[in-house]
């Protein structure tokens, strides 16, 4: 076993175990931890598929962002300073077969796909061609993009700010 | 208008007071700092100043008016009439000494260090130095005996005033008869004499 | 230095360990001097003298601190969530130890020599915080939550003008690459960012101001990153006794604080390496090379780290609304104005 084939199963070990306990734990704090991990397991597969933006990006959108809201969003939401929240398994039977429909969707396109390989070495600079691409080729989309977000800022300002009272 | 020049004239001034306040503490990185290195500088201490209490125990006539003016109780003083035959001397002041003093403690860790003891003793004989490095590991030595007797030194004297006591109510009209002078007084063994200079 | 040490030790992952562990060599003796320089610094300011007996003029003092601190019986608060208390101080001294991997500590020597590096370092540093989230919740501290709040909304808010400024220099340099960044200005103080680069005059004249204010931003918005004062809300002695290391005590409280130290020096690291030419010498060819560059590199640094010492003992705390006031509407628009002159002042 190389030290590439060392590093990826780390990392996919990594992603499994948080994953497992974001399904499993009771405690959703601890949920909301373990997905840090599950992040970060994801953000080093992507750099060892050489797309090292995409894993910076998912490191600081994800952890910086993402997760940062989830917990405020899951430590704001109640008196959680003496509650220890919980969650617990309803209507088991129902999440089984939607469960049970996706993974097998998943690994039908999995081996379905006729997965290519290719010699071409990997390129080195990811970013400048994404940067390139993204204001070339594909401007509309992130024009686009940017006034979904523009719009959900202001929707967001609109909607924190307190009315004065005349 | 005013509101943009407002906003400039903020950043400017929070700049501007960040700089001054930063040259203030340059300035004062460089002055020499005022710090007295206390275990081997020490500084000198006012005049009056109130510290360790101290008990000339050859002055005192047992009055126990120190003990009575404490407010925290941390004077004890027990005393024994001398006979008529005794002469405990006098004090540096003059007066005659009429009372033993078995027992004169001080537990200087109760001391407030308030001072009002110093001022009803008639013979100034009780007074507050300047020593404030007494610290102990036991609290017990922290208890002061002053009181130069020893145990036989009390014995006698207690022995003596019982004597004397019994031979006044006997015969009261007879004159005393003579009296064995009282023993030498000789230097404390069991008890403690802080010096007044050196922490105990 | 990677090819140095595959001819010492061959192809072995052993390689890559040394190297990741380099940085540590510096961090530990470093935060040693800083804990010192802090507290000698400030008591000086303050007309005082500090320690005085460990050592000459106390200079074994953080040694003995540290022996305190290991000897100190590590507690955890009987209501605390135990194991996210246990990770807490390591995920956030990982958050910061993980950005020196992006630095250039001299021409020889970057951990990672990737592509992206400030942008790694951007977002790795966000672990820091999840670190600090997850230490004010443990804790089962009203206090400790507040400040572990306070401290993200802090380092959220403030990220936009760290990363808004460092795009400064990046749109000068033309690179994200740290180690390119500082080559880039190589060859004597002229040629450093701050100054406009080693471009034609007039360019560097036109972008003169636009630098020196992305520059004294980013340093600013560094500051509030670390939480250190003035913005130093989450700590807050006063009202939240410490903020999220409250409850923390012995080693693992030490490395909260070795991890503050770290990203003290990370954030004049990247101050350094993007705005006064990193590891290259002021003087051009005069005093130049690995060895030196790793002197002017930590020297720069320590500069900075002075100066973050400096401002702390001189400003007081800001208030929670100045801080985000401070953020959104002075740095941030500035940065806005910075970014379209000094894209403007290239392509043109």
């Amino acid at each position: 076993m190389d030290l590439y084939a060392v590093v990826f199963y780390a990392f996919a070990f990594i992603t499994l175990a948080a994953g497992a306990i974001v399904v499993f734990s009771r405690n959703i704090v601890h949920a909301a931890f373990a997905l840090l991990f599950a992040f970060f397991g994801v953000a080093g597969l992507y750099v060892l598929l050489m797309a090292d933006f995409l894993a910076i990006t998912q490191l600081l959108i994800y952890v910086g962002g993402i997760l940062v809201l989830v917990l405020f969003g899951v430590m704001l939401t109640s008196n959680t300073i003496d509650v220890q929240m919980k969650t617990s398994t309803i209507q088991t039977f129902p999440a089984v077969l939607i469960v049970a429909a996706l993974a097998g969707t998943l690994i039908g396109i999995f081996w379905s796909t006729d997965w290519k390989t290719t010699t071409d070495p990997p390129i080195q600079a990811t970013a400048p061609k994404i940067g390139e691409m993204m204001l070339t080729s594909y401007l509309l989309p992130f024009e686009i993009a940017s006034v979904v977000l523009l719009v959900a800022l202001v929707g967001a300002a609109m909607i924190a700010r307190r009315e004065k009272k005349a | 208008m005013t509101e943009v020049r407002q906003y400039f004239g903020n950043v400017w001034m929070a700049i501007y007071t960040a700089m001054v306040g930063m040259r203030r503490t340059f300035r004062h990185l460089f002055t020499p700092a005022v710090t007295i290195q206390y275990p081997d500088v020490k500084l000198k201490l006012p005049e009056r100043a109130r510290n360790r209490l101290y008990v000339n125990i050859d002055d005192c006539i047992g009055c126990d008016q120190c003990a009575m003016a404490c407010p925290v109780d941390c004077i004890t003083i027990e005393t024994i009439k001398s006979t008529p035959d005794q002469d405990l001397g006098t004090t540096s002041t003059g007066q005659k000494k009429r009372l033993h003093v078995p027992k004169f403690d001080i537990d200087i860790a109760k001391c407030c260090y308030c001072g009002l003891c110093v001022y009803p003793c008639p013979t100034e004989c009780i007074m507050m130095t300047d020593v404030y490095e007494f610290s102990e590991f036991d609290r017990k030595n922290l208890i002061y005996h002053y009181s130069r007797m020893t145990p036989e030194e009390i014995d006698v004297a207690k022995e003596k005033l019982k004597k004397a006591e019994e031979e006044a109510a006997a015969k009261k009209a007879a004159a005393a008869a003579a009296a064995k002078a009282a023993p030498p007084k000789q230097e404390g063994t069991s008890s403690q004499q802080p010096d007044s200079t050196k922490p105990s | 230095m990677y090819e140095l040490l595959q001819q010492l030790l061959g192809d072995s992952i052993l390689v890559y360990v040394i190297g990741a562990a380099l940085p540590l060599l510096f961090i530990l003796p470093y935060a040693l001097v800083t804990v010192l320089l802090e507290m000698k610094v400030s008591a000086h300011m303050q007309d005082r003298v500090a320690y005085m007996y460990t050592g000459w003029h106390g200079v074994l003092q953080p040694v003995a601190d540290i022996v305190k601190l290991l000897q100190k019986e590590d507690t955890i608060p009987g209501v605390a969530d135990k194991t996210l208390f246990r990770l807490a101080p390591y995920l956030v001294f990982m958050g910061s130890y993980a950005g020196f991997a992006a630095i250039p500590f001299s021409s020889a020597y970057i951990g990672s020599d990737i592509d992206l590096g400030v942008f790694y370092i951007v977002a790795i540093t966000s672990l820091a915080v999840i670190g600090i989230l997850m230490a004010g919740w443990a804790s089962n501290n009203k206090w400790s939550l507040f400040g572990a709040m306070r401290s993200a909304a802090q380092i959220v808010s403030y990220e936009i003008p760290t990363a808004l400024s460092i795009l400064v220099a990046v749109m000068i340099t033309g690179s994200l690459n740290l180690q390119d960044v500082t080559h880039f200005q190589d060859g004597g103080f002229w040629n450093w960012v701050v100054f406009g680069g080693p471009l034609p005059l007039t360019q560097k004249l036109l972008l003169l101001p636009f630098t020196l204010v992305s520059f004294f931003i980013l340093f600013i918005a560094g500051i509030a990153e670390v939480n250190r004062t003035p913005f130093d809300l989450p700590e807050a002695e006063s009202e939240l006794v410490q903020g999220y290391n409250t409850e923390y005590s012995g080693m693992k409280f030490a490395i909260f604080y070795l991890a503050e130290y770290a990203n003290v020096f990370l954030v004049s690291a990247i101050v350094v390496s993007l705005y006064l030419g990193g590891w290259t010498s002021p003087f051009g060819e005069f005093m130049s090379g690995p060895i030196w560059g790793f002197f002017w590199f930590v020297a720069k640094g320590m500069f900075f780290v002075f100066m973050q010492i400096w401002i702390r003992w001189t400003l007081p705390r800001l208030r929670v609304d100045q801080l985000m006031y401070t953020s959104w509407k002075v740095l941030t628009p500035f940065l806005f104005v910075c970014i379209f002159a000094v894209g403007f002042i290239l392509v043109v």
